[in-house]
């Protein structure tokens, strides 16, 4: 899919503005902190119904302005032109409409616009907090099966109020006795969702690993084979993960099977006061000839594998739903040599519409790619250049 | 958005409090209602005060208040809202004895009954299992539940409950409390869209829900 064109009213320190982009290669130039991450902030919005970099309406509200506004046309893969927009106001309304019809919520906006973005935090999916991977895996199967989204926001419900009651219990609440029996049938709740999910992320991890594989070798060469596997906490899945040759059972028995897991250590976790496992303890482990990225990387190899990830996920979107996502490149090529950065701009942009919002014009030195189109960012107005201009600095 | 503005003798808006201490109180008491926050509730109180045809409004508004507090109450058999107790439901003789529905809320009896193709007759939860809104077990009348199908003639229950995880779990409890019993245990077919409200859902989608129930 690609982004065709962009309005964008009160929204940080960007000039009220209208900017028709190429739908192969768009670069953003500018010294930190002039507005290009902001513009990529607008676009990604409404892709994930949030800011990527987690800042609320009173940030991304113009100063002294009471609401913005955001209009995209988005050309879908199918061929179709969407209108796509989004209003926030600083009292806390936000109106999201799509092609003049409101949508209730964030469930709606999945798959209208996908968008991924690669940023300095983006070598966290190999190296940060296994949080960083659920979501990465999250996110990707979101897009691919409304049901894994489903059993997602239900498995997180029924964890908060696991260990709402978990709390209660352990504070002296035992409701008459009926403490036990409570927590039971949360736990069959939980482990009926929960069967869900781990069944979506073997699902994913099998999925992804080919894709991963390919486009690590076409970023680093021949260095040897990549593994990207799903590490459930619960043991029951674990289990089952490892008959199955990396296949979950049915979700029936699989969340029979995290039932009676849950049920044998009900005692440990009222003791405790709360939840000990399940869906929310997972990670997924990342190997170059065995060896554990995660933590035994050098800079070079996790910056490597983690870009070889997104463009998987790319690839896996591509493979289930024939759609392509838009890229974001933010400040990603001051972190890779000249040879990866060279690769990378190629090929993503052979199937994307990518973004490059980028502080160092020799980043892109070279290399004219069909399409290109050009804007020099200075305090939040956009001016386009052309030509040997693009390079000739600031 | 509307504000209050001079000429009335009103001051206030933003934030500030009216120079007035009983429109102030009255404007507090409505702003505690549900999805009322101080701007709508300030809108209400200046409408039923300074309005097209306040005055009869207002009045009307108070006599019906008065009139509902003292003859609305909930049956003591059933939880449903009503005036006589047991409601008319409850004593029919035309109802179907064997049948209990059980429902969260005296709201989700009103879409089945303007259907009209349930002949049983309900029980009110009153609510539905949260431990993060504070509701557990001991706060739902489970034990007149238990009551009521002991000494009944009930051979099916029938839960109809939100398909939200809050409704499942509750449903779940139910389950396991009537372990043992043999009484036919039914819940409503998926037909209700997951997370959906029983209240909200339309009438065809429950009455197939309904048709097509199956066995827990
Ligand atoms: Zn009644």
């Amino acid at each position: 899919m690609r982004i065709l064109s962009a309005t964008l009213t009160n929204f940080r320190n960007l000039a009220e503005t209208t900017l028709d982009f190429s739908p192969h290669v768009n670069l953003l130039l500018g010294r930190n902190g002039e507005g290009k991450t902001n513009l990529l902030e607008a676009l990604n919005w409404f892709a994930l119904g949030r800011s990527h970099r987690g800042a609320k309406a009173d940030e991304l509200i113009a100063f002294g302005q009471d609401a913005l506004h955001v209009a995209l046309s988005v050309e879908e893969d199918s061929g179709a032109i969407v209108a796509c927009e989004f209003g926030l106001d600083r009292s806390g309304g936000r109106r999201l409409r799509l092609d003049g019809e409101p949508l209730k919520g964030k469930a709606d906006l999945i798959g209208r616009l996908v968008t991924v973005v690669f940023n300095p935090d983006s070598i966290g999916l190999v190296r940060g907090a296994p949080q960083q991977r659920r979501q990465f895996v999250d996110q990707g199967m979101a897009e691919l099966d409304a049901a894994y989204l489903a059993h997602l926001g239900a498995c997180q419900r029924v964890l908060k109020q696991k260990t709402g009651l978990l709390h209660d219990l352990r504070r002296g609440f035992g409701g008459g006795g009926r403490g036990r029996e409570e927590l039971t049938a949360w736990n069959r709740e939980l482990a009926y969702h929960a069967a869900g999910v781990c069944r979506g992320r073997a699902a994913y991890a099998q999925l992804l690993e080919p894709h991963l594989r390919a486009g690590h070798e076409a970023m680093a060469g021949p260095v040897g084979t990549v593994d990207f596997d799903y590490r459930p906490r619960l043991e029951s899945v674990m289990k089952h993960l490892v008959s199955g040759g990396g296949k979950l059972p049915p979700e029936d028995e699989l969340a029979g099977a995290i039932f009676a897991e849950f049920d044998y250590i009900t005692d440990s976790e009222m003791r405790r006061g709360r939840p000990l496992s399940g869906p929310q303890f997972d990670d997924f482990g990342i190997t170059l000839e065995g060896v554990d990225l995660r933590t035994y990387g050098s800079q070079g190899q996790t910056r490597t594998a983690a870009i070889a990830m997104i463009l998987g996920r790319s690839d896996v979107l591509f493979g289930q739903r024939r759609m392509r996502p838009v890229l974001f490149f933010d400040d990603i090529f001051s972190e890779l040599d000249r040879a990866r950065t060279r690769r990378l701009q190629e090929m993503s942009s052979r199937d994307h519409q990518v973004f490059i919002a980028s502080a160092r014009p020799d980043d892109i030195t070279g290399w004219r790619p069909e399409g290109l189109r050009a804007w020099r960012v200075e305090s939040g107005r956009f001016a386009a250049v052309e030509g040997d201009a693009i390079t000739a600095g600031d | 958005m509307e504000r209050p503005h001079g000429g009335n003798g009103l001051s206030g808006g933003d934030g500030g409090e009216f120079q007035s201490p009983a429109l102030e109180r009255l404007v507090r008491s409505l702003s505690r209602l549900p999805g009322l926050g101080r701007k709508s509730a300030t809108r209400v109180a200046l409408h039923l005060l300074t309005g097209g045809g306040a005055e009869a409004h207002a009045d009307e508004l108070t006599a019906a208040l008065g009139d509902a507090r003292r003859q609305v109450r909930t049956c003591s058999q059933c939880g449903s809202i009503t005036e006589p107790d047991p409601c008319r439901i409850c004593t029919s003789e035309r109802r179907d004895r064997s049948q209990l529905c059980v429902v969260a809320s005296p709201v989700d009896v009103l879409p089945m009954e303007k259907a009209g193709f349930f002949r049983g007759r309900y029980f009110v939860l009153g609510g539905l299992l949260s431990p993060l809104d504070g509701v557990r077990a001991g706060d739902l009348p489970f034990e007149r539940l238990l009551d009521r199908l002991q000494d009944g003639p009930v051979t099916e229950l029938i839960i109809a409950l939100d398909a939200s995880v809050e409704g499942e779990t509750t449903a779940l409890y139910i389950q396991r409390l009537l372990s043992g019993n043999p009484l036919q245990l039914t819940r409503l077919a998926t037909g209700i869209p997951v997370g959906g409200a029983l209240a909200y859902t339309d009438e065809v989608t429950l009455q197939r829900a309904f048709q097509f129930r199956r066995a827990f």
